[in-house]
């Protein structure tokens, strides 16, 4: 029966083409329009390092006076209690790192020097937060102690500077130092750069920037210091620091810790050690309050600074509300359409076709305009995806179809389209067939 | 054909009536919301600066890397780039027009007890050099200008003795003096009754503040200028009034002075800017520009499916009721009469439409407020978006009413 009523369906759609044309273009629109800006939620909300994420944890301690216990903690570490924490090494694994732009000077005499952002970081980076390696590898703890020369670059800085070959052993010179390549990442993109979020509460709600790429330059976090020294920026001061962009012993936060703890029970012992810590810090007048400290999990962390940019929500709702128009829309073509042809299905149940019958022909024939509307949509959000990477935000890059949302984009087209033809089957299955039979 | 007459056949047949309803609604609640965030994002836009826009050049994050710019550093920079050919004045600033990196924030409360938050510039002669004009009152005085920097006090605001002199815009004077000169007056600072305030020596036409997302609903001109000169600070900018006729000679000069005065202590690794007030403006308001294109895209999108699916379900509507246009004619309605009834029928259903709409507008704005701190919609949004709708309507409808005027009375005669 289904290839009969698809066979129908067809014929009816290509009998007023102006009509179909328009119902497919409303669903298409509304789907396109929707599931652009889904796939752009739901790429930016995902969990950047899934089976990983739950055992990550960002501690933080408030070495500000002029804070209270009452009052939110600074959104990072002054480089004292960084230290003394990190170093304390009392998690499974935990990262210091700190950001900065650097002077990359290239070889070749012809190219002029460029600045680039810089990560400097603990070893333990890039296996806490599983970077994938293509040549070389990580360096190691005595790297960091002995703020070795040696430097992680990404798979697009080898690209553009060795044209993608093994540059592990080469050299770049960052400022007036020499590193030593090590390591050369995969390409590696996570979304957000969840390592780099902080003060998210003070965006108000403009966080596209939290998805912004990688650095380039990785470097050991001592050696960062060392070879940077001078461009340091800080999160805040709550004083002005004597030698501004060299942060040791400034009043001053502008270090990330990341810890993590494997095993769920060790987690409370963590949280009262960086308890602990503070209070100790108290008791001999580094801190004038210890009341504040928090741990928050790296999810819990991205919720707290409110990732998903406000305007991106913005559009998802206006989007929605929109398909949803064009599902009115829909509802009214289907039923014109559907009940104009009131002689042809009085005919039908007078020649016996029960009403379910009658319904399931029309329900197929809404679902296959969903089909062509859905593959309508399907190219409309691939058109809207490209418009949103052309956009000059950090994400830009990110916003591809995967498959699941690919998947959707069919499954909401062909269900709205059902949802919206139920109706109107309805209608025409309660046509009685008599008054239709006199008027023909 | 009486309205009492209308209602009842729409009431005989609701279905496709409430169908155009719900779609009016849904469009009307949109078109406000939209309307008014393409409105939120336009205001900035096309608010005045002020400024003199043709003949200024910005430049800023000049930034060393040892130690922060002293006072005098500041000051010879100042004088250094004022004396450049083609340069008419130049200015060493704290907060720039269209530079949203640094702002300064003032609270301001009248004696009447209005408060605002404005935002503030200093710097030596910024009336002259982004060429601002003066309505009432004077410029600053020489003696007038206090120092502001790092070594001055913690916070960065000096703690004055007495009043500090600013200039204020003509949008402040009304809304802190309501049509009373504010030359003279005093305003004091909010919950600090210790601190001696500011008292207003001069007011200028217009000056667009650099928080330029805030400068909407009439807060575009919140913004002051104070007398306070530059003094010890780590990153320096700069205002140069420029002749619009010399600048090509103009800006290679600020670009050699500023390497001059600063090159050696930026170390060429500084994020300095030099560009001029268009550039600036272009790339502040780039993502605003961004969002008014995908609000405007919404818009197209949303009065083109409406009106598809208005003409649709009007069109078969007219089809249903051929027989009895028919007989109409035949019993002697004119076209025009024919074509009145649609047309009013669509009004009367799009009006009812528009009602439940703008109530649909009101509590979807309560939710997006609730989310997305935006404001609440001006009432004023729901006659124009209502309006909108109505006309599209009527448009829409306007081609099965014609069709519907030309069935001819003969169709009567057919098989009933």
């Amino acid at each position: 029966m289904f290839g009969y009523y698809l066979d129908l369906a067809l014929h009816s759609l290509g009998r007023n083409k102006i009509l179909t044309a328009l119902m497919v273009l409303a669903i298409a629109v509304g789907i396109g329009a929707s599931m652009t800006t889904l796939t752009v939620v739901h790429l930016l909300s995902g969990d950047p390092l899934p089976g990983r994420s739950q055992a990550i944890f960002y501690p933080q301690v408030d070495a500000d006076p002029k804070n209270k216990d009452s009052s939110e903690p600074l959104d990072m570490l002054d480089y004292r209690s960084a230290l003394d924490l990190w170093s304390a090494k009392r998690a499974d694994r935990q990262v210091m790192l700190v950001q900065s732009t650097v002077r990359l000077n290239t070889d070749d005499a012809g190219k002029p020097a460029v600045m680039m952002p810089m990560l400097s970081a603990t070893a333990d980076f890039f296996s806490m937060f599983n970077v994938p390696f293509r040549y070389g590898g990580p360096w190691s703890e005595q790297d960091d102690a002995a703020r070795a020369r040696v430097v992680v670059i990404t798979d697009d800085l080898n690209q553009k500077l060795f044209a993608g070959e093994n540059s592990v052993g080469r050299v770049l010179r960052l400022r007036s130092s020499d590193v030593r390549i090590v390591g050369v990442l995969k390409p590696w993109r996570p979304s957000p750069q969840f390592y780099a979020i902080r003060g998210g509460r003070f965006a108000a709600g403009d966080t596209s920037d939290f998805y912004a790429k990688p650095e380039d330059v990785i470097t050991p976090f001592f050696t960062g210091l060392d070879v940077n020294d001078g461009n340091f920026q800080q999160f805040t001061c709550w004083q002005m620091p004597a030698h501004p962009g060299h942060l040791q012993d400034s009043p001053c936060v502008w270090v990330a810790l990341w810890v993590q703890i494997n095993d769920a029970t060790h987690v409370a012992a963590y949280r009262r050690f960086v308890a602990d810590y503070a209070a100790q810090q108290q008791a001999i007048g580094r801190f004038t309050h210890s009341g504040n400290t928090r741990m928050r999990s790296l999810m819990g962390w991205l919720d707290f600074n409110g990732v998903l940019p406000s305007n991106v929500r913005l559009q998802a709702w206006l989007a929605v509300a929109f398909l949803a128009i064009c599902l009115v829309n829909m509802v009214g073509l289907l039923l014109a359409k559907f009940l104009r042809r009131s002689g042809e299905i009085g005919l039908r149940r007078a020649l016996g076709a029960s009403r379910a019958a009658v319904f399931a022909q029309y329900m197929v024939e809404s679902g296959l305009i969903g089909l062509i509307g859905g593959v309508c949509g399907w190219l409309l959000t691939m058109a809207g995806l490209w418009f949103i990477r052309q956009q000059p935000v950090a994400y830009a890059d990110l916003a591809r179809l995967d498959v699941p949302m690919f998947l959707l984009t069919f499954v909401a087209a062909i269900g709205a389209s059902l949802l919206a033809g139920a109706l109107p089957a309805v209608r025409a299955c309660r046509v009685v067939p008599a008054w239709q039979l006199k008027s023909l | 054909m009486s309205l009492r007459i209308m209602l009842k056949i729409l009431q005989r047949h609701a279905l496709m009536p409430a169908l155009v309803l719900l779609q009016v609604a849904l469009a009307c609640a949109i078109l406000c919301n939209v309307l008014f965030l393409v409105w939120q994002r336009v205001q900035p836009m096309v608010a005045p600066s002020g400024l003199a826009e043709d003949e200024l050049v910005l430049v800023d994050q000049i930034a060393s890397h040892v130690r922060p710019w002293t006072a005098a550093e500041a000051r010879e920079g100042q004088l250094a780039l004022s004396h450049l050919p083609g340069v008419r004045s130049a200015s060493s600033a704290l907060g720039l027009p269209m530079i949203g990196q640094v702002t300064v924030d003032y609270a301001l409360k009248s004696p009447a007890g209005v408060s605002v938050g404005v935002n503030g510039y200093f710097g030596d002669g910024l009336v002259k050099t982004l060429g601002l004009e003066l309505v009432e009152g004077r410029d600053f005085l020489p003696g007038e200008y206090g120092d502001i920097g790092v070594s001055q006090s913690s916070s960065g605001v000096p703690t004055a003795k007495s009043a500090q002199s600013i200039i204020i815009t003509q949008s402040l004077e009304r809304q802190l003096f309501k049509g009373e000169s504010a030359v003279g007056k005093l305003l004091a600072v909010p919950d600090d009754p210790s601190d001696p305030g500011y008292r207003v020596v001069g007011v200028v036409r217009h000056l667009l503040r650099n928080q330029v997302d805030l400068a909407t609903d009439g807060r575009a001109d919140d913004t002051i200028l104070a007398a306070l000169r530059v003094g010890d600070t780590a990153i320096l900018s700069y205002a140069v009034r420029i002749d619009p006729v010399m600048r090509e000679v103009a800006l290679r000069g600020i670009h050699d002075t500023i390497k001059r005065e600063f090159g050696p202590l930026m170390g060429g690794e500084s994020f300095l800017r030099i560009g001029t007030y268009a550039e600036r403006r272009n790339e502040a308001l780039k993502s605003a520009r961004a969002a008014l294109w995908l609000l405007a895209g919404v818009t197209i999108a949303v009065i083109v499916v409406t009106a598809i699916g208005i003409m649709g379900l009007t069109g078969f509507w007219v089809q249903r009721r051929t027989r009895q246009i028919g007989i109409q004619r035949a019993l002697g309605a004119r076209r025009s009469q024919v074509l009145r009834y649609f047309l009013l029928e669509n009004l009367l259903i799009a009006g009812f439409g528009v009602l439940l709409g703008m109530a649909l507008a009101f509590v979807a704005n309560g939710l997006l407020m609730h989310f997305y701190e935006l404001p609440r919609l001006p009432w004023n949004y729901l006659p124009i978006g209502g309006a909108i709708v109505l006309v599209l309507g009527q448009l829409a409808v306007l081609g099965p009413a014609m069709r519907a005027a030309d069935v001819p009375p003969v169709v009567a005669t057919r098989a009933i």
